[in-house]
């Protein structure tokens, strides 16, 4: 029963394939059939969370404000994507008259491609990779590069000076980001062994002592790493605190401020895939991939752990979204170089230095300290010049 | 030979398609590379140069060479168009947006003329270097754990050279971008 269920998805395909393959359908086809079925489902599984992610993200943003968020369209709001769905594809098409017609129209495009690529190399359960490569972590950035080509295109195209602006911006921060991110994910890749994600997730398999799971975020080295993937991926997504580039009350919307209908739609879309996209790699890199969390667990369908933990992790980010405001600029950048950058160094160091002393308690301490100290460091000497104190006012009381 | 191609068609296409898929990319390489440099719109032309990035990306998967491929796309499109595009925007603004091509006047038929000179003494240097007479090696599908063990083992002296060299670029690159203290 247990086995049935883990392997449903596969046995369904596989039953319908050869179930087709009895009336004499050419082999090709089925080849066809069997890769599009994947595909299929992937872009229907993930398009549906984004519209469970739009209608939940308002709900928690509410109730973390004390209101109720929407709760017209449906029980509890629920339908209200619908809505959406039907107001973004009845709305107007403006494109500026001086816009760069062609640019303009390839952007939102641009933007859907490689954040649906990216879904390619996420092990989505025991034996469930669509596309497994022996270099995947590295296809999953490579790809993910076409994203800052979308946001030039967008911001440059629109003839608008908030655009460009906004475009700016966000192409600095994903550069900046892109940096501690990646070395980050090298890390588990490095105790690994290997950049296929599958190997990195057999890596995080089985119990200490019977119920402790060892995957990477448990480890000062994964912590460490893995708190540096996170802010990574806020940043890389464009999510608050880090969602500058479209600041509304400075830069209209940044890049998308000349897009409208369903091209807005697009972006919008794009914009959420990708964060799905990237909080299933933190998953797969640092919390255990489809790896059930306790041993008894284990009876739960290992695709349904990976996409309850891509749902947690996305709450999170709504979470952050709810608690933080929004950074300047200049402290953006300086904290992705000036922090970010010189802790993801330090996560690698101990990483390498854990792997060397043994794995044992004595490489658990190694690697704490070869993280803590930087930290500490670090942390003191960037929080020193914004110590707080009381603040005088010079005209007033 | 032709009655076997159209055969293979009907019965296996995908096994014709992608055989000749991989000209695809290569073919798109060419177009956007000379898109690229005919272009008068600096910005058109610095995005197909990010296009025939990508194929180029794309061409090396597709012969096989994965790992070059991603980290072409990475390296690439991720971080040198970019920086490129960043230099066009920041430095000539009158430049940016002129339509068309470089088509007119003499400038084509002397540019034809250097590109064409320099062609004939690249392809005369290719042909009588010796490395042109040696035979080609059997390609090989590297793995990329092979692929790291060469570049830590073998080749480690010049991978911490260069990571020497790239560093005292960054750190050049910073001190002149440092604003100057004194008054």
């Amino acid at each position: 029963m247990i086995t049935l269920l883990e392997r449903a998805p596969i046995e369904i395909k596989t039953w319908f394939l050869n179930l087709l393959g009895s009336f004499g359908v050419p082999e090709w086809i089925l080849a066809v059939l069997s890769a599009g079925i994947i595909i299929g489902t992937i872009i229907g599984v993930f398009l549906g969370l984004f519209a469970l992610m739009s209608v939940m993200e308002r709900k928690i943003l509410a109730r973390a404000q004390n209101r109720y968020g929407p709760n017209r369209v449906g029980p509890f709001g629920l339908f209200q994507p619908v809505a959406d769905g039907i107001k973004m594809i009845t709305k107007e098409d403006l494109v500026p008259r001086t816009a760069d017609k062609i640019v303009h129209f390839l952007a939102p495009v641009t933007m859907m491609i490689p954040a649906l690529m990216v879904l390619a190399i996420l092990p989505y359960g025991r034996d469930m990779v669509p596309a497994e490569l022996d270099s995947g972590i590295l296809y999953f950035f490579a790809v993910g590069a076409g994203t800052e080509v979308a946001v030039f295109m967008a911001g440059w195209s629109s003839n608008n000076k908030y655009s460009v602006l906004g475009a700016m911006r966000a192409i600095a921060q994903m550069i900046s980001y892109e940096l501690p991110l990646v070395i980050s994910a090298i890390v588990t890749a490095m105790i690994a062994g290997s950049l296929s994600p599958s190997a990195i997730v057999a890596a995080q398999g089985g119990f200490a002592l019977g119920f402790v799971p060892q995957w990477f975020a448990l480890t000062p080295w994964g912590f460490a790493a893995g708190l540096i993937f996170y802010i990574g991926a806020l940043a890389e997504s464009n999510r608050s605190p880090f969602d500058l580039p479209e600041g509304e009350s400075e830069l209209v919307a940044g890049h998308l401020t000349e897009y409208s209908g369903f091209k807005y739609a697009t972006f919008f879309m794009a914009e959420y895939v990708g964060m799905f996209a990237v909080c299933g790699l933190f998953v797969t890199l640092f919390l255990g991939g489809w790896q059930a969390p306790l041993p008894f667990l284990e009876i739960i369908p290992s695709w349904c752990w990976f996409i309850g933990k891509i749902c947690f992790v996305a709450f999170t980010m709504v979470w952050v979204r709810a608690t933080l405001p929004r950074l300047r600029i200049d402290h953006m950048l300086g904290f992705a170089w000036k922090f970010l950058l010189p802790m993801s160094f330090a996560a690698f160091l101990s990483a390498a230095c854990w792997h060397y002393a043994g794995r044992g308690p004595l490489a658990w301490l190694l690697s704490l300290a070869i993280v803590g100290i930087p930290y500490l460091i670090l942390g003191t000497s960037f929080t020193k010049r914004f110590a707080v104190s009381r603040r005088t006012y010079r005209f007033s009381e | 030979m032709m009655c076997e191609f159209l055969k293979t068609c009907c019965t296996d296409p995908m096994k014709i398609i992608g055989e000749w898929l991989v000209l695809l990319p290569a073919i798109v390489l060419l177009l956007a590379a000379a898109a690229s440099v005919v272009m008068r719109n600096l910005i058109h032309a610095a995005l197909c140069l990010t296009l025939s990035f990508i194929a180029l990306g794309i061409v090396f998967i597709a012969l096989g060479a994965e790992f070059v491929g991603f980290v072409q796309l990475l390296v690439y499109v991720g971080a040198v168009a970019m920086i490129l595009v960043f230099a066009i925007l920041l430095t000539r603004p009158e430049q940016l947006t002129k339509s068309g091509t470089l088509f007119s006047g003499l400038g084509p038929a002397g540019g034809a003329l250097a590109g064409f000179a320099s062609l004939v003494v690249l392809l005369a240097f290719i042909f009588t270097s010796p490395v042109a007479k040696k035979p080609l090696p059997a390609p090989v599908s590297a793995p990329v754990a092979a692929i790291g063990e060469a570049l830590m083992g073998d080749y480690v002296v010049a991978l911490l050279l260069i990571g020497v060299l790239l560093t005292a670029a960054l750190v050049g690159a910073a001190v002149l971008a440092m604003e100057d203290k004194k008054p």
